[in-house]
């Protein structure tokens, strides 16, 4: 569904992607992890094509980005369903409009069925009925259920958790988890999830990886994660103060 | 904004906003107030009245020169359009220099000013009201007023004198230039009709209303800067705010200048 | 050097982009009003006082040279009309507007990049500039123009009572049309069209272009002032150029 292959971003000169391998196959669930400012969503946003990457190559769903024009690439992004670390609600919307916006803009989808679709949609996240409310009147959980609503909303064949439970109490992120496993039974669709809290990526992401510096360091089973050979990795994933991070 | 007010709604909406106007200016008249409060022992940090004055004046040099060298030319210009009818070509450079020095240049530079260092003011300063480090300062018992505000503010006026000295020679320079390319004026008859006709005063009237305009352009980015609310969006808002308030505050002190500056 | 040329590339892109989605037409209902609203009429207060206020100093500081010289005032009304409509109006309108309607985009655009909202949008299938800056352009440019004879009006009354209050000249001699040419008109409208489209496309692009946090949006701020009031001052200089050789009989 997505690989990369030795992509290279650089900002400024100097390189915050350097040399990424990754293949994720459809249906798959792949949990990316790593210190702050080591590239992760920089990561995310040259998977799906917001970012162009300085080298190496990208394809989503077997289509090469690099050369793609601007309609292709509008194409592919409105296969991807994503859930922005600040939420990226539009603000100048109500919460039903948010979560209509993916597929209003699509069009070809009847008034009547949109409506229902988001009635459906924000009650499955526990908000049934606030969709004339706007994102500032709601708390930070909330908008993030919203978020997450919009991300499902249109059925997309990838979906793209940035930061899921960043700044939320440990019973919400419970409650979010729940809520991004019963998404992702519900829809079958490919899943990416990048997350500081490691405790719930672990148990959500059977494969996971991480990237410091922009490297990925590790790249396999969430199981065997903490038994790495790499000693940046076991460092991160066991939270111990000594080592080479 | 209200549908429900019918026919009254228009009147609502300019009494608001005539509130909102008293409320702003009143928190700057409690600004200046505090200003010279923190005056009185005229304890002035000299390392950060330098530091700001090196990233206002010296900043802002080049877009100064840009603005005032394009103000002498279309000043050239406007009053080519008027002296070519009468043919008097020896009052075109006394026409231009006066409009340069009395009145537009100190206007633009002034807007020029505001743009540049104003809103760039405005905006550190609420950067670091909604990141809470004037609140920091302030548990640390140092006044912001006196740390924060007073070197700006003098900095800025300071700064705007200068920028007007320096954008009044190039405006002048860009202008004579112009004017030889353009209506082949030489350059010894254009300045002898520019100094027979204008006086020391018509420059000073130019610097006195630049100390005004520096004045207040500090004042309301001082103002919206610190008084700002709600994150990254506050921010912008509060830039805006500052330079609309700024324009305003230069169009008005300008005309009061000229009432009492003849 | 590299940046720099992509700065200008990326600039081009965003301009021609803007002004092909506006003519394409695919704009979110409403958005277009809602825009003229946001950028037209909460300007109109802020235009008022500023060319009102600016239109007295320059009459009075005119006045008060003519005082100097031949004493006769009855030509200063129709002068003043005259280039008010082919540089001081919109030259000074715009300038108004750069401030007020450039940092408002700005800002808005802006505090949407920051917190990702651009992406969201970019992710929803949406282009950013069809959906933000091509409203805000087709907006300006009908309201810099409303503005602009609104701001000529007014500078015109304010300019009249100014000259009667302090120099006794009458209005009646005051509000003389008969100097402005279809050359003058011409000058007049095409810096009111050029403005207009310079100012949001400017100003859109400093907001699209924003870094970082509240610091960023700031600065994005700050940048989108100087260069739409840069912006205007150019085109300024160019136009008034172009009307002295095309209506004026040249040199």
């Amino acid at each position: 569904m997505l690989a990369l292959s030795r992509v290279r971003k650089l900002f400024r000169g100097a390189p915050v992607l350097d040399g990424i391998e990754l293949t994720i196959r459809r249906g798959e669930t792949w949990g990316l992890c790593g210190p702050g400012a080591s590239g992760k969503s920089v990561l995310l946003k040259v998977m799906c094509g917001l970012l162009r990457s300085d080298g190496g190559n990208v394809r989503i769903a077997g289509v090469p980005i690099e050369q793609a024009d601007e309609p292709t690439l509008m194409g592919l992004r409105a296969r991807f369903g994503m859930l922005f670390q600040n939420n990226a609600l539009f603000d100048f919307m109500t919460v039903g409009d948010n979560v209509a916006f993916p597929l209003t803009r699509r069009g070809g989808v009847d008034p009547e069925e949109i409506r229902s679709r988001v009635a459906d949609r924000l009650r499955a996240v526990g908000l049934a009925g606030s969709e004339n409310r706007f994102p500032s009147e709601l708390s930070g959980g909330m908008r993030k259920r919203v978020g997450i609503a919009r991300a499902v909303i249109a059925r997309p064949d990838i979906l793209i958790y940035d930061e899921p439970t960043a700044g939320l109490d440990p019973v919400t992120t419970s409650k979010i988890y729940d809520l991004l496993l019963r998404e992702r039974e519900e829809t079958g669709a490919t899943v990416v999830v990048v997350s500081s809290d490691l405790p719930p990526l672990l148990r959500f992401a059977p494969r996971i990886a991480m990237i410091y510096r922009g490297q990925l360091h590790y790249d396999g089973p969430s199981s065997e994660a903490a038994d790495a050979p790499d000693p940046i990795v076991r460092q991160f994933l066991r939270g111990e103060v000594e080592g080479p991070l | 904004m209200n549908s429900a007010r019918g026919w009254t709604a228009p009147v609502q909406l300019v009494g608001e906003r005539v509130l909102e106007g008293i409320e702003e200016v009143g928190g700057m008249a409690l600004l200046l107030i505090g200003l010279l409060r923190a005056l009185v022992p005229p304890r002035i940090s000299g390392r950060e009245l330098l530091r700001q004055l090196n990233k206002m004046a010296v900043s802002s040099v080049p877009i100064v020169m840009l603005t005032a060298f394009f103000t002498g030319s279309i000043m050239v210009i406007q009053s080519g359009i008027f002296v070519k009818r009468f043919g008097a070509y020896g009052l075109l450079g006394w026409g231009a220099g006066y409009a340069v020095l009395r009145e537009v240049g100190p206007l633009l530079i002034g807007l020029m000013f505001s743009g540049r260092v104003g809103s760039n003011n405005a905006a550190e300063l609420a950067t670091m009201t909604v990141t809470e480090q004037i609140d920091g300062l302030r548990a640390l018992a140092i006044e912001p007023i006196r740390y924060l505000i007073v070197p700006r503010v003098l900095a800025m006026v300071i700064a705007m004198l200068c920028l007007l000295v320096i954008g009044d020679l190039v405006a002048l320079g860009g202008g004579a230039l112009l004017t030889r390319i353009l209506f082949h004026v030489e350059f010894s008859s254009l300045f002898h009709s520019l100094f027979d006709n204008l006086k020391p005063w018509d420059f000073l009237i130019g610097v006195i209303k630049s100390i005004f305009f520096g004045f207040a352009i500090a004042l309301t980015s001082c103002h919206f800067g610190t008084s700002v609310k709600g994150g990254a969006i506050g921010v912008g808002r509060a830039v805006n705010d500052a330079v609309v308030a700024a324009a305003l505050a230069i169009m008005v002190s300008d005309y009061l200048l000229t009432l009492v500056l003849r | 050097m590299k940046r720099w040329l992509d700065g200008i590339r990326l600039f081009n892109y965003v301009a021609r982009q803007t002004v092909i989605a506006a003519v394409r037409g695919r704009r979110p209902r409403g958005e277009l009003l809602r825009q003229m609203d946001q950028l037209g009429n909460r300007s109109v207060l802020f235009i008022a006082v500023t060319l009102g206020f600016i239109s007295m100093v320059l009459v009075f500081q005119t006045c008060l040279q003519i005082n100097h010289i031949t004493g006769d005032l009855s030509q200063v009304g129709a002068e003043f009309a005259k280039i008010l409509v082919h540089e001081f109006g919109p030259t000074l309108t715009a300038m108004m507007l750069a401030t007020r309607v450039g940092a408002g985009i700005a800002a808005e655009v802006g505090s949407m990049v920051v917190t990702e909202q651009v992406d969201a949008l970019q992710m929803c299938g949406v282009d950013p500039i069809e959906y933000l800056i091509s409203p805000r352009f087709l907006a300006s440019l009908l309201m810099t123009a409303v503005l602009t004879v609104l701001g000529i009006t007014v500078a015109l009354g304010m300019g009249a009572l100014i000259a009667y209050l302090s120099f006794h000249v009458n209005p009646r001699i005051f509000f003389d049309l008969s100097r402005i040419q279809p050359g003058d008109l011409a000058t007049g409208m095409a810096k009111v069209v050029a403005y207009g489209a310079a100012i949001p496309i400017v100003s859109g692009f400093c907001g699209l272009t924003t870094h970082g946090g509240s610091e960023g949006v700031g600065g994005a701020t700050t940048r989108a002032v100087i260069a739409s009031s840069f912006a205007v001052i150019a085109l300024d200089l160019f136009l008034s150029c172009t009307g002295l050789l095309l209506f004026q009989g040249g040199l």
